[in-house]
């Protein structure tokens, strides 16, 4: 489903709705301020026939399922990989790695040095499906594309998935929109799927080494995806989210609602991860006093601004209606009445779709929003923590 | 009188080519790598009005790498229209746009099928906003216009095996030449845009060796690289000064925000570098 799906909203309702949240502070139409996300309730492990499943409903009615199945998959050997394998050679990695997990300093090194061990990215599958729109509709594999880019971006989330040199899980992440599209759907999503790979539990591996996987049928010794502090029972890294954020006349908003979304100057969606190193120091004064995330920036996408396609305005001195002489013109302008008209002078009052892009300083802007600690990336990351979810 | 039943071989003694091995080849990849200084992007070469039948059209290729095996990127883009759409689509107050980015089967390593992935579609996506910022989209009204753009060859590297997850960081380097071939199309075709946009690519990558430190380079080729670190594309509309798409994949951490600001400076840069080919390229066109 594309951004710029058709807004039933006239020239001169989209020009109200453009100079009131131009205002500072900006007005928006449901009331919330601009960093304000729609509330909303969430829950997870809703599907039992999953490894882990979640289910948002946004308050102004649209709601999202994610489920996570999982499968073992035989790794693809390339033919410069080193066929032989030694038992010895992989314990002492094996201690190696137990090493680097006790002093959690290392672990930067290790992952370097493991980087022949990392996963490919078709170890995850993406779908998105949603409802009235082609599953192959431009607008949903965008979507698709965005969401799995993020999780994909710095490849410690392929890493996971490893279950020996030989086997590995494949996991498939399906993303269903249960209710139609009302707004664009990115925040939504990308929320509903951070909380089910939270959910998200893979069978505990009773096998060692290379042999062929044998799990634990115990479902409730299965570990988490991603892993839980024993002390604390926080998630000590956590996937990342995509957040939608637009600017309109001097001003940033955050998770536009589509009509919003309708007078945009440029739409932009970032994705954000939590940084796990460093984390060693957070965790010594874990009571309470947050010292904000250290947040990393995965991906940024342009999202097509649907205010490109709206229907212009027309100002009363152009107006004949309203006693504009029609033949005042000559030349070029009489064989181009359209080209007059839209090159007219921006009236104020009269909604004219934007032309161009954006400035570079405005995205950086945008960005900088995004990441700036103790933003609203930690806000929705510290209240997507507040979320159940054992 | 010579035997005619038979096809015989020629009569003279002929002798098989014997090719030397490349033994230069695992210096190359180690030591040298990009050969270009880290502002300069690789020679391009474009001629619009290829494609006769089309109303605009434009052809691009891009320099190979130093290396044997890297041949460079060939694209080639067609426009058709503007024309009346469909009776059944309903109005628009604005021209339509569609643009298709296709792989040719044989363009990669990996053979491509003829239906378009995922990311082929996901390219289009991304060529459709960078142009629907450039073009002066309400001086067609109820009428449309496709972009076609054809991947004749990307530009991979050949002779390895290990080029495991270039293929997303080619992906970048595939759009900026889809955005600056298109805008040259669309030039030719003669439908009107604010300016005339490009495609920039800059990437922070990390070279082989013990003591290299990431840097970042424009138009990066991911095969000449140890790894790529992040990358981001730009489109660039340069007497406006601004950015109609932006795409940015990595890793970065946001306490250094310079890093990022970097290099989307270079990516700008990178586009100013290819707006001044396409420029020249329709000036010559035109005269």
């Amino acid at each position: 489903m594309a951004s710029s799906q058709h807004v039933l909203l006239s020239p001169a309702e989209l020009s109200y709705l453009h100079s009131s949240l131009s205002l500072t502070p900006p007005l928006r139409p449901d009331g919330r301020s601009p960093t304000q996300y729609r509330p909303l309730s969430a829950e997870t492990g809703i599907l039992p026939g999953t490894n882990g499943s979640a289910r948002i409903c946004f308050a102004d009615g649209t709601e999202a399922i994610v489920g996570v199945k999982a499968e073992v998959e035989k790794t693809k050997r390339r033919w410069d990989d080193d066929t032989i394998f030694s038992e010895n050679n992989h314990h002492q990695q094996q201690q190696q790695q137990q090493q680097q997990q006790q002093e959690g300093e290392e672990e930067n090194e290790g992952r370097n040095n493991n980087d022949e061990e990392g996963g490919s990215s078709d170890w995850v599958e993406l779908t998105v499906e949603i409802p009235g729109y082609r599953d192959d509709d431009s607008g949903t594999v965008f979507l698709g594309q965005m969401l799995s880019e993020a999780l994909l971006a710095d490849g410690g989330f392929v890493k996971r998935l490893r279950i020996n040199r030989r086997f590995h899980w494949k996991l498939f992440l399906d993303i269903l929109l249960i209710s139609p599209p009302l707004s664009y759907p990115l925040p939504l999503l990308s929320l509903t799927t951070h909380l089910a790979l939270l959910a998200t539990r893979l069978p505990k591996l009773k096998s060692e080494g290379d042999e062929d996987p044998f799990f634990d049928d115990d479902w409730a010794a299965a570990p988490y995806l991603y892993a839980r502090d024993p002390a604390t029972k926080r998630v000590a890294e956590r996937p990342p989210v995509t957040l939608l954020v637009m600017a309109v006349g001097g001003n940033i908003i955050f998770d536009p609602s589509k009509e919003e979304l309708a007078v945009a100057d440029v739409v932009l969606a970032v994705s954000v991860g939590d940084d796990a190193q460093g984390k060693g120091e957070d965790r010594m004064d874990v009571d309470g006093s947050n010292p904000g995330r250290n947040l990393k920036l995965l991906s940024i996408r342009t999202v097509d601004p649907p205010s490109r396609l709206t229907p212009p305005g027309v100002a009363n001195a152009a107006n004949s209606a309203y006693g504009h002489a029609q033949v005042v013109n000559t030349g070029a302008n009489q064989k181009m009445p359209e080209a007059r008209q839209t090159e007219s002078e921006a009236v104020e009052g009269v909604w004219k779709p934007p032309r161009g892009g954006a400035k570079a300083v405005v995205m950086g802007a945008l960005v900088q929003k995004v990441l700036v600690r103790g933003g609203v990336a930690d806000e929705v990351l510290d209240a997507l923590e507040g979320v159940d979810t054992s | 009188m010579a035997d005619r039943r038979r096809i015989n071989g020629p009569p003279g003694a002929t002798m098989a080519p014997v090719f030397e091995d490349d033994a230069g080849q695992p210096e190359i990849k180690n030591g040298k790598g990009r050969d270009r200084a880290p502002n300069v992007i690789r020679k391009t070469f474009l001629k619009t009005g290829v494609t006769p039948s089309a109303s605009g059209s434009a052809y691009l290729e891009f320099e190979g790498s130093s290396k044997s095996g890297v041949s460079g990127l060939k694209l080639s883009c067609t426009v058709h229209g503007p024309r009346s759409l469909p009776r059944s689509s309903p109005f628009s107050p604005h021209i339509v746009l569609s643009a298709h980015v296709k792989y040719a089967p044989f363009a990669t390593k990996q053979r491509r099928g003829y239906l378009r992935d995922p990311s082929e579609r996901d390219l289009g996506t991304h060529l459709e906003t960078a142009l629907r910022g450039a073009i002066i989209a309400d001086r067609w009204p109820k009428s449309g216009v496709d972009i076609i753009i054809s991947i004749i060859e990307g530009d991979q590297d050949r002779e390895t095996s290990k080029s495991q997850g270039d293929e997303t960081w080619d992906m970048m380097n595939v759009l900026s030449g889809c955005i600056t071939v298109a805008s040259a199309a669309l030039a030719d075709a003669g439908i009107d845009c604010v300016d005339t946009v490009a495609g920039g690519v800059a990437a922070l990558v990390q070279d082989a060796g013990e003591d290299s430190t990431p840097r970042i380079v424009v138009d990066p080729i991911p095969s000449d690289h140890e790894k790529v670190l992040g990358a981001c594309c730009v489109a660039y509309l340069p007497t406006r000064d601004e950015v109609t798409n932006l795409w940015f994949k990595g890793d970065l951490p946001a306490s250094d925000a310079g890093l990022y600001t970097q290099l989307v400076e270079n990516g700008i840069q990178a586009s100013r570098n290819a707006n001044r080919v396409l420029v020249e390229c329709l000036g010559e066109a035109t005269s």
